[in-house]
């Protein structure tokens, strides 16, 4: 007996479809193995995490928050995975946006007329993802440095920085030694939409969806950025300037990383401190894998990781499990989804010994 | 002199984790497989080498078992990207969150448990010898069996036919399929044995480095060692030295506030990382201008029988 694969002849989207519901059932299947482990009863879980999410208002509430976040950062993967670019430091440019506006912030409050201070804030964010992003993009454009590894251990450097300020120049002379900045003040602060928790960084991140969107189908720099993602050499013989363009596509995905934390800074905690990300950065990546790096797909695996932030929440408040979970989950989910993928272009078949005649 | 001796001590236990790391990278990429799950792997195993220290109480088992355990989780990388023929650096990130969620759940009611970290046991007569001795003959059993495993991996790339099949598969996997040597086979046997020699990177963490529980033990340690698998040119013995340069500039980190060098202690945190990100540049800027191609050729690229790429 063998056991092989064997190419589709055609790959429709039903079974894609049904490939992805395979896929989910079999995320839920581990994930329940995990659940008797350490001593908690699946379908209870299940059960108590359904009802939280999709039958509280705060659930539904929490999701669309939890789901902000992971729209910037899926995005900013995304658009450098359309260059096969790996952009894993989101979480590092995450960090660096929110320095960036905090430090405006906590230095031009009550100096700007209007709006003009979150804004400022906003643009800030953006330079400082960006800034942070186009160092990798930078290495990797002039001297073919592995972009995977600079921007990771990027990530470690931001956070140092971030607790550098937290636990020196930025800390609260009031905050009884938590590592806090102070408060902002209401002109630094995102508006909310009604009494919900929800705020105005969603409908920013549902503008940079269709930004990025716009210009990767309908300019010619992203028709350049999709090229070479394809094929460089093609784009190089094109003209396209890939040292110039990569840099460029790294710091942008470093401003909408950038944003991310702007949204959550600016829209949620009103100050900066410690743990704003739970790993946002991070899941972007599968959130951009699972979208296949569409900036309107992002809206979908944003909205569907969103899903396991929340139950872990539940999980945490239900049955003291640590916060971590997400990552095993994220793990989990990115196995199977890669794990599976093949079988929308290839089907298992078995053959029985050798072949008869006339035999496929 | 007796400082300068005491952060030479301390550069090669820092780099014992890396060390063995790093060989474990070096192995399994040879054959062709990156693996960027390293950090998880060296989660999974620190976790499981603290578990079972606590219950067994015998190094002996924790590191066999933390071994064991790196072992099987490399499988799954390998299933998927070999066997499912994903993306190796997905399935790589894959490896890190799964990692680092699992020691994360299984490790959350273990934080302040402690155990009795290796002693130093001298090796007579070479400890003796001065500054080289207590450097290098001074520690505990694991960096010992780090200096085997140099050895050892070593021999096993170039000196047996094992060794040039794994290299070969790093190469020209095409070649090796149409000799009949099984792709498969070699890839997933350097995934196992590499991932196995993280996991113990991992282990030495709880059973010498930090004696306790803490999330996120590794602390990035293991992306550094994906780092010092480029460094050290795909090399066992350039591993070496790569590791105990980066336990340098950890041991500095550690011993730079007692030369009375006032700094923050978060910019010396970052102090390993841009070390790493400095010299991967200069490392791939020499590369460059000398026009050497020391990577593995079919280095991450999905191998599969009849079919073109």
């Amino acid at each position: 007996m063998q056991i092989f694969l064997e190419k589709r002849v055609n790959t429709s989207s039903s079974g894609r479809a049904l490939v992805l519901s395979a896929a989910l059932l079999l995320v839920l299947l581990i994930s329940w193995f995990f659940f008797l482990a350490v001593g908690i009863e699946p379908f209870a879980a299940y059960k108590i995490i359904g009802e939280e999410i999709f039958l509280t208002k705060y659930g539904w509430q929490d999701l669309l928050v939890k789901m902000t976040p992971l729209m910037f950062t899926g995005l900013a993967v995304a658009l450098a995975a359309q260059m096969r670019q790996w952009n894993i430091g989101a979480e590092g440019q995450f960090h660096m946006g929110t320095f960036a506006m905090t430090w405006v912030a906590l230095n031009f409050d009550g100096q700007l007329p209007g709006g003009m201070l979150i804004v400022l804030m906003f643009i800030m964010a953006m330079i400082g993802g960006g800034l942070w992003g186009s160092v990798p993009g930078y290495l990797k454009a002039r001297f073919g440095v592995n972009e995977i590894i600079t921007s990771l251990l990027l990530n470690y450097v931001a956070a140092a920085w971030i607790d550098h300020l937290l636990f020196g120049p930025w800390r609260d002379p009031v905050s009884n030694n938590f590592p806090i900045t102070r408060e902002f003040s209401p002109a630094a602060q995102l508006p909310n939409f009604g009494n919900t928790s929800i705020h105005a960084g969603l409908i920013i991140a549902f503008i940079f969806v269709a930004i990025i969107a716009w210009v990767l189908w309908k300019t010619q720099l992203g028709f350049k950025i999709r090229l070479t993602g394809d094929n460089p050499d093609a784009a190089r013989y094109a003209g396209v300037n890939i040292r110039i363009l990569t840099i460029l596509v790294f710091a942008a995905s470093g401003a909408i990383a950038g944003l991310a934390g702007f949204s959550e800074v600016a829209g949620i905690h009103y100050r900066l401190q410690q743990d704003i990300s739970i790993g946002y950065g991070y899941t972007g990546i599968i959130v951009a894998w699972l979208a296949r790096n569409h900036p309107l797909g992002v809206i979908f695996s944003a909205f569907f990781m969103s899903i396991i932030f929340v139950s872990a929440e539940v999980l945490q408040i239900e049955y003291g499990l640590p916060i971590s979970m997400v990552y095993l989950y994220q793990g989990i989910i990115l196995f199977t989804a890669l794990g599976t993928d093949i079988f929308t272009e290839y089907r298992l078949r078995i053959k029985r010994f050798w072949p008869k005649a006339g035999d496929n | 002199m007796e400082f300068f001796i005491q952060i030479l001590i301390a550069a090669v236990v820092m780099g014992t984790p890396l060390l063995f790391a790093t060989l474990g990278g070096v192995i399994s990429e040879r054959a062709g497989v990156i693996n960027l799950g390293m950090e998880g792997l060296m989660l999974v195993g620190a976790l499981v080498a603290f578990v079972v220290m606590l219950n067994t109480e015998n190094y002996f088992y924790a590191v066999a078992a933390a071994a064991l355990a790196s072992g099987l989780v490399s499988i799954i990388h390998g299933v998927v990207c070999l066997m499912l023929r994903a993306s190796q650096i997905a399935s790589g990130l894959a490896l890190t969150f799964f990692g680092t969620g699992l020691s994360g759940l299984f490790g959350d009611k273990l934080t302040g448990e402690t155990v009795e970290p290796l002693s130093r046991i001298p090796i007579p007569g070479l400890h003796a010898i001065p500054v080289l001795g207590p450097v290098l003959f001074n520690h505990d059993v694991l960096v010992y069996f780090s200096y085997i495993c140099v050895g050892l991996s070593w021999w096993l790339l170039y000196k047996t036919r094992l060794g040039l099949n794994i290299r070969s598969m790093g190469e020209a996997p095409e070649v090796c399929d149409s000799l009949g040597i099984s792709v498969m086979g070699y890839r997933f046997f350097a995934l196992i044995v590499g991932g196995m020699l993280v996991g113990i990177g991992g282990a030495y963490f709880p059973l010498a480095l930090t004696p306790f529980w803490v999330d996120g033990i590794t602390g990035g340690r293991g992306w550094i060692a994906v780092a010092l698998v480029i460094f050290a040119f795909w090399d066992p013995v350039k591993a070496l030295g790569g590791a105990y340069l980066f336990g340098l500039a950890l041991a500095l980190e550690l011993r730079l506030q007692v030369l009375g060098i006032e700094m923050s202690p978060y910019f010396l945190k970052m102090l390993p990382f841009v070390l790493t990100i400095l010299v991967l540049t200069l490392v791939t800027i020499r590369n460059n201008r000398r026009g050497i191609q020391v990577m593995p050729a079919a280095l991450g690229k999905v191998f599969f029988r009849g079919e073109k790429h």
